[in-house]
Parts: structure tokens; sequence; C-alpha cells
């Protein structure tokens, strides 16, 4: 019986420990209004992203049973006109956000994920393991990331997942070197040693000690991260190389471009993807710079 | 890059062929460089010259014609050089050239041309036979001068200047294209000198010595391409006083730069920007009937000459029936409004309607109508049951599953693609749309189901008929060969074999037709469409321009050289006045605004920092 | 810092940040201390720069297909033309021996001959390169000085309207995709909407009918939007830089010194919190400029600039390898410069270091 509610009794106060400090984190990041308005921005975007199947649905791609005709101007019907296959440009947009969305997040994640494993193995073993480590880490910084995620995405077939890889595998480094720093910091701390005092292997400190304390680091760094992913993921598609099949918004800018749209004067086709981008990349920086604030109030990001 | 090819580089990406698909791509894609912008129209500032500038995208390969490949190289080699022979506007026939006549041996093998004797390089010296016969040794004997044009003269077996004015060809197989050469001749004294074919670009000294109306007199990578009519051409000088090929690598600022005049023509336009350029004025958009089919090709089976097997083409479209019915549910009407909006042509047989010689359509029995319900049953008929979720099943019991391979860079086939994928997903058939920016790689290797094919056709079918021969396949798994989908098929190659060797053209057409029926009935070539060339140029800066064929037809990359030459000058076009003045109004505008507000950001700060020492 | 240039953290700027780096110099000489570390930095200059000519041979090697059979592809070749011409490229030597040639070429500046051009690699980037460096050099003196000045009075005027007006404004800018906002521009300034004539050329870098001065002038005329798009897109990056640091800065105590010495505020800012709060925005001044050879991809493709972003990206749908490679080191090696070149004068601008 008692064997049991100790670790229970751990574990409930643990738990309130992380929600007294996700409660003074909220606290702090209400101060900074940029991030809320980012916030707020987000929610809206993923509202619509979510309810995308209900608004619009899914035959809202569907080229042979597009309901207008080409190119046409905006109107009742459709709000933002339609494209060259006469299917609306409203319901492209909201359903392109589902793509935009998710391969900025799954692009994202990737790059945080290997970031954070690199920095903290290189972060907590040091010696020849870490100069290897950062020693390729450095040599991916110097690596002009957006040529390296094209020649990805040109050698490999046209997909979301190519997109995807591409993306994540090229912007790592960052993540990686931040994660490092912060892991070195965090085993520098006395309680630490006193868990290695313990008999705390390596997998036991890096993950029940040192993962908790670089999180916030992560979070902040995956909330940017996004933006740079979303807009890595237009200027793919952009370049011609996203996958053609499915709607994104920087698709629809390859689309608009390739229809002609510049030089007939169809601003409507090109205007909205691009304020799409911009709001959701504008979104996620705020509230990532806003985090970023809340945790290292000295950067002065208010 | 390498393709030795006959049939005209296209505009748009030809079937496997990636090299021109580059070209193309450069256009579609516009992806990357170049590009003057401004340009001055028909009159330009220096004192009113009359130059005719025509926005191009493609990068020139080489100005070397052992080497050049794309359309853009060749076109341009077509107006500094004269061939052999040319094409004629109206109908596309054989006329004379550097050669004002032809006969053949009673035996079909030995042909013997009479060369000019009004045409001189514009160094001066008179062109014999002697250059055009040290051009054609020259292909056959150095492999790297064969880099471009070798596949012309793979059947020669000598080639000799017996006179100045006579050259004689001797064939090892009789071959009825012997008037379609379409290999520039060079001057011999200037090119001797030349060491290396493989690395001689043939633009560095100008002008460079040529025969043809035009001379080529400066050429700056991806920016211009300037040419000087040749006063002493044969057939009359052009009437513009310079010919300017200027690069916009973007389609969209080519438009752009022709509704501001900068440019006098424009092509490849995109059904939205013809539309709106239709109702500008002095802009004529000329939607010429093209010279492209746009057809679903299937595999048949990689295999090599020698008998092997290769690649990983699905045993599904092995099958007659599933081939009929894909191409039975692709309903091509659909796809000339929606894809081409109206800019196209629906795809009957092989050869385009423009072509009237050899255009051949399918009986009423023998079309493959669009028709879904048909299509479905077929595949019943066929054993292809449609499983409980929908998804029809294959032989082997699994979901039928295809995979199309697609030029990435080109937004018809992404289009189409779309649309095929939904149709056949109505019938069950999932559909893998593989777009990708080298298709050449998976595409000799056999590695494809079905995949997006298009060929620009010359005014002899030759070519793009010899692609589906057996003698065009690679001899191994491992090498190249000229065939473009693999076709082997027995009764195509006696067809084509007859025709070759048909000096007779209405007998020959009549054999041409039949192999196009033939290959129309294995389903390996299904063609979609026959899009058209769009263009378009200023009225006020070009009067008038011949089209190719002259009733209705296109005005880039003809077969001949045909619209520069014969393009007049608008009477008094003013055009726009060159750009430097405009340049400096502009610029003096810019630089004032940014005087302005610098002068007023430091009276703002100084005034602040004022108030900074007060406080 | 981290937001505007997450991607591109100089390295020095990260490290500086983790380990004081004055400790390292305190030990020996300034001057010999200085001699070591350059010596360590140029060490993994030259390391990183192996590394990349390691990686555009295997790169573009993994690449599946045959570049000789791409090449010939349309024409009837047998197996032994083929192997001749492999032979000529020198693609039928072992894997290690190929490389070993392509190094040594690649030290003696020979990038090999591009398959589409017929022409030497290194002819053709050099063929380019002026137009680049041109563009982007403007373009990154233009946002770096815009990005100093504002950045610096936003950070004087922390919280205030005009600080947030600045940073909303180059966030926002920041979050723009720079290939959209310059198709909007040429919409907007040159195929001009309604009566307002296009006022700035559509593309491109000359028109070709110009000398002396008028063609510096046309140059300009045509540098104006491309320019611009760059600025807007990038200039938010070094303000954020030049802000964060110089309100670190004015927390320092020798500022409160210095002003309870009776110096003015704008002295103190002009003559101290200034130059002191520079050093991490001309690190990342540098690091543009390392960017400048790649970073212009999309401006470039956009605005038909004839530079070596169409070039790369022309190569790439060959694929055009020996182009491709040769671009991606020229790429990679600028980084690499630029980083090393900030590494090497950070010590020295930084009056905190090795003194």
């Amino acid at each position: 019986m008692t064997t049991t509610t100790v670790p229970d009794k751990a574990g409930s106060l643990a738990w309130a420990r992380r929600r007294d400090s996700l409660a003074r984190f909220w606290r702090s990041y209400r101060t900074h209004r940029a991030g809320l308005y980012g916030l707020a921005g987000l929610a809206v975007i993923a509202l619509i992203a979510l309810t995308a199947p209900l608004t619009v649905g899914e035959d809202v791609q569907s080229v042979t049973s597009a309901p207008g005709t080409a190119l046409e101007s905006p109107s009742g019907q459709f709000p933002l006109g339609t494209d060259q296959f006469g299917r609306s440009l409203l319901g492209l947009l909201i359903w392109g956000a589902r793509i935009s969305l998710a391969v900025g997040l799954l692009a994202a994640a990737l790059s945080v994920a290997i970031g954070t494993l690199v920095g903290i193995l290189a972060g907590h073993y040091g010696g020849w393991l870490s100069t290897a480590l950062m020693r390729i880490t450095d040599w991916f910084l110097v690596m002009p990331t957006l040529v390296l995620a094209i020649v990805l995405a040109t050698v490999m077939s046209h997909s979301l997942w190519t997109v995807i890889l591409a993306i994540g595998v090229t912007s790592w480094p960052t993540t990686a070197r931040l994660v490092r720093a912060q892991t070195i910091a965090v085993e520098s701390r006395p309680y630490i040693e006193r868990a290695r005092a313990l008999g705390g292997g390596h997998g036991h400190i890096m993950s029940r000690h040192v993962l908790p304390n670089v999180m916030p680091l992560v979070l902040a760094q995956t909330t940017l991260g996004i933006s740079n992913a979303i807009l890595t993921e237009a200027t793919l598609a952009f370049l011609g190389l996203g996958d053609p099949t499915v709607v994104s918004w920087g698709g629809m800018l390859q689309d608009a471009r390739e229809a002609g749209a510049v030089s007939s004067g169809h601003w409507w086709y090109l205007a909205p993807p691009g304020i799409a981008i911009a709001l959701v990349a504008l979104s996620f920086t705020l509230c990532g710079r806003a985090v970023e604030a809340v945790l290292n109030p000295k950067l002065g990001a208010r | 890059m390498a393709r030795t090819v006959p049939s005209r580089k296209t505009l748009r990406p030809t079937g496997p062929r990636r090299p021109l698909a580059i070209g193309a791509a450069a256009l579609a894609l516009t992806a990357s460089a170049a590009l003057p912008a401004q340009g001055a129209a028909a009159d330009d500032a220096k004192g009113g010259e009359k130059v005719l500038t025509v926005a191009v995208s493609q990068s020139v390969d080489s100005l070397s014609p052992f080497l050049a490949q794309r359309l853009i190289s060749t076109s341009v080699h077509r107006l500094m050089y004269e061939y052999l022979t040319n094409y004629d506007a109206k109908d596309g026939h054989a006329i004379p050239g550097l050669a004002t006549a032809w006969k053949t041996s009673p035996d079909k093998l030995t042909w013997t041309y009479t060369i000019r004797k009004d045409s001189k390089w514009s160094d001066g010296q008179q062109v014999t036979a002697g250059d055009a016969a040290w051009t054609f040794n020259k292909m056959m004997t150095d492999r790297g001068a064969a880099t471009a044009n070798g596949s012309y003269v793979a059947n020669f077996r000598k080639v000799s200047a017996p006179d100045p004015a006579t050259l004689v060809v001797e064939l090892k197989q009789p071959q009825a294209t012997m008037t379609a050469l379409d290999v520039p001749i060079v001057p011999q004294h200037v090119w001797e000198k030349v060491g290396d074919f493989t690395k001689f670009n043939n633009d560095k000294q100008f002008p460079v010595v040529g025969n043809g109306p035009f001379v080529l007199t400066d050429y700056k990578v991806d920016q211009y391409i300037k040419l000087k009519p040749n006063k002493s051409f044969w057939r009359g000088a052009p009437k513009f006083d310079e010919l300017v090929f200027k690069y916009y690598k973007d389609n969209d600022a080519a438009v752009a730069a022709l509704r501001k005049g900068e440019v006098s023509f424009v092509s490849n336009l995109t059904p939205a920007q013809a539309s709106s350029l239709s109702s500008t004025p002095d802009i004529k958009v000329n939607d010429a009937p093209g010279r492209r089919f746009f057809a679903l090709a299937t595999n048949p089976g990689a295999q090599s000459k020698d008998g092997q097997k290769f690649g990983n083409g699905n045993p599904a479209v092995l099958d007659p029936a599933v081939r009929r019915a894909l191409f039975a549910a692709v309903d091509r009407k659909t796809l000339v409004d929606k894809v081409f909006q109206g800019h196209a042509v629906e795809g009957e047989g092989y050869i385009p309607p423009r072509f009237a010689d050899y255009f051949w359509k399918p009986a009423p029995d023998q079309k493959i109508a669009y028709d879904p319900a048909k299509a479905a049953s077929l595949l019943d008929e066929a054993g292809y049951k449609t499983g409980a979720d929908g998804k029809r099943l294959g032989k082997d019991g699994k979901p039928l599953g295809l995979r199309l391979l697609c030029h990435a860079i080109d937004p018809n086939d992404k289009a189409v693609s779309k649309y095929l994928q939904e149709w056949w997903g109505k019938l069950g058939i999932g559909l893998t749309v593989d777009c990708v920016d080298n298709v050449t790689d998976p595409w000799t290797a056999g590695e494809y189901d079905l995949a997006l094919d298009g060929y620009s056709v010359s005014p002899d079918p030759d070519y793009v008929l010899s692609i589906h021969t057996c003698a065009a396949l690679p001899a191994t798994p491992k090498a190249t060969g000229q065939t473009d989908n693999f076709v082997c098929d027995k009764q195509f190659d006696e067809l084509y074999a007859k025709q070759l060797a048909e000096y007779d053209t209405a007998k020959r057409a009549d054999l041409i037709k039949q192999m196009e029926s033939r290959l129309y009935d294995t389903g390996y070539i299904n063609v979609m469409a026959y899009p058209n060339a769009v263009e378009a140029y200023r009225t006020d800066q070009i009067a008038s321009i011949t089209t190719m064929p002259e009733a209705a037809g296109n005005i880039y990359g003809q077969d001949g050289y045909w619209s520069w030459w014969s393009a007049v000058p608008a009477a008094g076009s003013s055009a726009k006045s060159g750009s430097g003045s405009s340049a400096v109004v502009v610029l003096g505008i810019v630089a004032g605004v940014i005087v302005l507000a610098g002068i007023g950001s430091f009276l703002v700060l100084r005034r602040r920092a004022g108030a900074d020492d007060r406080e | 810092m981290t937001t505007a240039s997450s991607a591109d953290t100089p390295a020095v700027v990260a490290e500086a940040r983790t380990e004081p780096r004055g400790r390292r110099f305190a030990a020996a000489g300034p001057v010999l201390t200085y001699l070591r570390y350059v010596g360590g930095k140029l060490a993994g200059a030259v390391v990183s720069l192996f590394a990349v000519l390691v990686t555009s041979f295997f790169l573009f090697r993994i690449i599946p297909g045959d570049p000789v059979r791409t090449m010939t592809h349309g024409r009837q070749v047998s197996v032994e033309q083929l192997a001749a011409l492999r032979g000529q490229f020198g693609l039928d030597l072992p894997m290690w021996q190929q490389f070993t040639d392509y190094c040594g070429k690649a030290l003696t500046g020979d990038l090999g001959t591009s398959y589409q051009f017929h022409a030497p690699v290194g002819s053709l980037i050099a063929e380019k390169l002026p137009a680049t460096l041109l563009l982007t050099g403007t373009a990154v003196v233009i946002y770096s000085a815009l990005g100093i000045w504002l950045g610096t009075r936003s950070a004087w005027r922390r919280g205030g309207l005009g600080d947030r007006f600045n940073t909303g404004l180059a966030l926002t800018l920041w979050s723009v995709p720079s290939f959209w906002l310059g198709l909007l521009l040429i919409i907007a300034f040159s195929v001009g909407a309604g009566p307002v004539p296009g006022l700035f050329p559509t593309g491109g870098m000359e028109s070709g009918d110009t000398t002396g001065f008028g063609h510096v002038l046309d140059v300009a005329h045509h540098m104006v939007l491309p320019v611009l798009t760059l600025v807007a897109v990038q200039y938010a990056q070094t303000l954020l830089v030049m802000r964060s640091s110089l309100i670190d800065e004015m927390g320092g105590d020798y500022l409160t010194t210095a002003r309870a010495k009776g110096l003015r505020d704008d002295a103190v800012r002009r003559h101290h919190a200034v130059p002191n709060a520079l050093l991490p925005t001309v690190t990342m001044l540098f690091i543009n400029l390392g960017h400048v050879a790649a970073g212009s991809i999309l401006v470039e493709t956009v605005f038909s600039w004839p530079g070596l972003g169409g070039l790369f990206y022309q190569a790439l749908s060959v694929p055009d390898l020996p182009l491709v490679q040769g671009l991606f080191v020229v790429f990679a090696g600028a980084m690499i410069l630029m980083n090393l070149l900030a590494d090497l004068l950070y010590p020295l601008l930084d009056p905190r270091v090795g003194r």
C-alpha cells in the first residue's frame, strides 16, 4: 500500500510544481502584448485549419468537380475568385492552411528533435563525442541552408515528406548549439551531482533532469523554427519543389505564377496566400519571442 | 544534354528528353537567371534604328552548330547559316536553300545537290560545295563534332564535292529525309582551325562568319544575342536594322516588358496572359496550331535490343484492355478546355493536324472515345474486379496502383496529373503522381508505369516515328537508345522501313498514316492534345510578320527563318525611347526622395538630441 | 537575436554567450594567445572546407542515376561509347580516385566542365559572380546600416511607441516571403497599374544599350526593386540584434558611471553603448556577407537577375553535376570564409576580450 502511495505523492508533488511553474510562466507571458497577439492569431488559424473539413471539405481540392470557370475575379460566390481550374481560392486558402501548418510543425519538430538530441548528447558526454558532434554542427551551420534544402528536395521525389525532411535536416544546428550550452549549465548544478551520487545513470540524468530543464528553451526554438519552416516550405513550393498534387500556400503562389497571374494583374490570386504565410509566420515569431523573453528577461524582447 | 535530334527542339518540355525540357523549363520555370530588362523596341535610342527585340528565356547551350541542341541555339543558327534546304512557309515542303536543286540515283543511294553561286560568307569568301562536304565529313569523322547532329549523317557512306557547285552524298541505305537535313553548313576556312570541337562554343569572336539572313554580332550569356542583317543575303536582306534576343527568365517579366514596349515579341504565353493581352491596344495575340503532341505513354515492358527486360513497369499496363480502359477514362475535351483553356486541339493521331499531309485520325470504330462506364466494364471483363472498398484489385489480388511520371517544371504536366488522378480514382485505380526534375533517370531505366510525353514534330516526321522502332532500343540495358518509350512492334517497324525508302511523297504519307494507326492501336502512346503556340507581338513595332504555316502558324521556333527575315517595321514606330533617359528620371526622383528623407530625419534627430541635452 | 537569425546565428555569437571568452585569453600574452586562436580557427576553416568538398562530391553521387546516360539520352549510344564517355569525364575510375582527382583539381581552381554549357565551371561562375555580389552586396550594406540605425533608436527608446512600431514593422516584413514581396513590387512598380506607368524595369540587370555613366545609372535603375525586396525582408535581423545587444549594454555599470560623470545621454549613447553593442551586429554582417552568394536565389529568380542563384537553379534541373558541385563549393566556401573573418575579428574588436 504505502509503496504505491509514495511515488503517487512524489508524482503529484512534481505535478503541482510543474503546474505552478506553468502558471508563473503564463502570468509572465501575459505581460507581453505582442505574444498575446501572436497567440490569438495562432488560435484563429488553428481553428480555421482544424475545421476546414467542415467548412470547405476535401472536395475543394478536386479539379474535376470545380464549381467555377478559370481565373474568375472575386465575386459573391467566390470571395477571392478562382484559380485556373475554377476552384474557389478562398476554399483552397483555408484547405492549404492544413498543409502549410502541418509541414511547418512537423519540419520544426524534426529539426528541434535532432538539435535537442545532438545538443544533449554533446553537452552531457563532453570529450571526443562532443567535439565530433559540434564539428558536424558547425559544418551544417556553414552550409547554405536553402541551397542544401533545394538540393535535397530536387534529388528526392516531390512529396510533402521530402519537403519536411529537407527542412528538418538542414535547420537543426542552432538548436543543437543552444541546447548543448544549456545542458552544460544544467549539469553544473548541485542536484545533478546529487543524482549522480545516488547512482543515476547517463540515461536517467539526460531524460529526467537535463531534458525537462532544456524543454523551455526547446519550446522557444520550436516556435521560432515553425515560422522559418513555413517560409522555407513556401519557398520550396514556389521553386516548384513541392508536391504538385497537394494544395499548400507556397504551392498556390507557384500556381499563380505559372498561370501568369503577375503580368495579367490578377493580384487577388497572388496576394492572399502571401498574406496568410506572413500572418502565420509572424504569429509564431511573436509567440516565440514572448516565450524567449519570459525565459530570459535580459533579452528585452518586450 | 546531349541529344542529337533532328526534330526541332521544343519550347515546352518534351517527352523524356530532359535536355529539351530544360530549355523549356527555363521558360516555364523561370528558373533563373537572366536578364536584361529594358530593351528598346522598334525605335532605338540611337537615332532611328529599327530594332526588333524578342523576349527569350532559354539559355544558349552552345553557339557552335556542332554542339547546339536547344531551340534557342538552333533558331539562331538558322539565322546565321544557310542549310542545304529550307521548308516552305506555306505548307512546309522542302524548298531550295543553299542547294538550288537535288536529284537521286536510280538505286536511291546517291544524292546530288547543286550548290547556289550567289551566296557569300560574311567575310567575302564564296560559299562552295566544299564547305558543305567539309561540314558533313567533319561530323562523320570527329565524334565531338557529331554531338548535335550526328544522327543526320549516321547513314552516310561518303560525302564529296567534285566541283564547287556540286555536292554528292552516298548513302548506306535509302533515306527519304535527304531534303530535311537540318544541318548548318559552316565555312571551312574558319572552322578547320578549330581544335577540340567538344570545347569550342563559337562565342568569342564577333561578328561570326556566316551566310544566313543575319550575322551574329554580339552575345552575352543570359543577357542578349544580337544580330545584324546580312545585306547581301541572296533571298533579300531583312527589313529591321537589328535583331535582339533579350533574356527574361521570368515569363511574367517578359509580358510586362511587352506591355511597356521594351520588347516587340513574346512567346509561350499562358492562357491568362493571352486573354489579358488580347484586350490591350497595339498588341496582337497569335494563337497558332502547335507542332507538339501531348501524350500519355505507357511502359510496354522496357527492353533492350538483345531482348533483356529491365525496369519495373506494372504488369497491369501490359494488358491491352487496361491501356484501353485507362485512356477511355481520360476526357480529352475537358483537358483542352480546362488545362489549356482552349489553346489546344483535342488529340487524335500521333502527328498534329498542322502537318496536314501526315495527319491521321482514328475511324469511329477504332477510336477510344471518352466513356468512363465502358472503361469500368473493360476492366471488369479483363478480370480487375472492384474490392469492397471500391478499389480495383490487380491480378495478384492487391489493390491496383499505378505511377505516373511527370515533369516537375511543366505546369501542364502537373495540371493533367491532377485530372488523371481523379478520373482514374473514380475507376478504382490509385495513381501516384511522381513529378521530378530529372525524368530521364527513371525513364531510361524503365522505372515507371505511365508517363506524360510530348514531342515537337518537324515537317518531316521521320524522327518522331523512328523513336518507336525496335532499332531505337538501347543495345543492352546499360546502354542508351533513341527510343522514346521502349516501343518495339514488328508491324510498325516494317512500315517504318518502307516509308524511309519511299521517295514518292504521297505514297510515303500513306505509309506514315498506317504507322500512326498501328501506334494508336497498341495503346503505348495515347495523344491527349495538341497544344497551341500562343505568342504576342506589338503591332506598333512590327507591321507584318510571316507565320508558318502562313495561313495560321507560329512565329517563334519556326522551321525556317521566315518570321524574323520577313518582319517589317511599323511605319513611324516610335515605341519607347531608350531606357537610359527614363532611368535617369526615375533614379533622380528616387535619389531626391532619399536625400529629402535623409535631411528630414537628420533635422529631427538633431532636435531630439537637443531635447536630450536639455533634460 | 535568436528571432531573426535563428538559422544563421554566428558561431562566435552563440559561443560568446556560453563561454566567457576573456578567460581563455587571460593566461598567456595577448598576442600569442591571439595567434594560437587564429591558428585554431584557420585549422577549423580548412577542415570545414574539406568537409564541404567531401559533401559536394558524395552528395551528388548518391543521387540515383548515371550522368553519362542522362547526357546521352535520346541518342543511340553503345555500351562501349558510354564507357569512353565515362573515361572522358573520369567517371570510370574508382570512387576514391575520382575523389582525389576532384579535390586536387578543386584546389587548383579547376571545378570541371559543365555538361550543359561545354565550358569550364570556374569561368561560368566567375562570369555570374559580379552580378550577384553587386546585388546582394549593395543590399547587405543598406540593410545593415538601416538595421543598426533603427535598432539603436529602438533600444534607446525601448518600449515606446516608436520602438513598438519599428520592431512590429520589421518583424512583419521579416515574416513575408521575399519572392512574394518581389512579385507584388513588380506588379505595383514595373507592370504599372491602371494610369500608373511602370517606373522600374521588370527584371534583368541592364538594358544593353547604354555606356559609361548612363550604364551605371541603368544598372542602378534595374537594382532598385530587387535591392528594396532584400532590404525589406532582411533588415529586421540586424535591427533586432542591434536592439537587444544595445539594451544589454545599457544595463552595464560603466554607462551609469559615464552618466554620473555628467556626460549627456546622447554622448553616452554614441561613444560608449553603441560601439560595444555593434560587436554582435558586425559579426552578423560578416555572416550575411557569407550568405551573399547563396542568399539571393529567390530574388534573382523573381527579378531575372543574371547571377549565381539562377545558374544554380539551371544546373540543378539538368542535373549538371560539375556545375552544381562547383556552385555548392562556392556558396559554402563563402560562408566559411566570412565565418572565419568574423571569428578572427571578434577578439580584436571586443575591448573586453584579450586585453
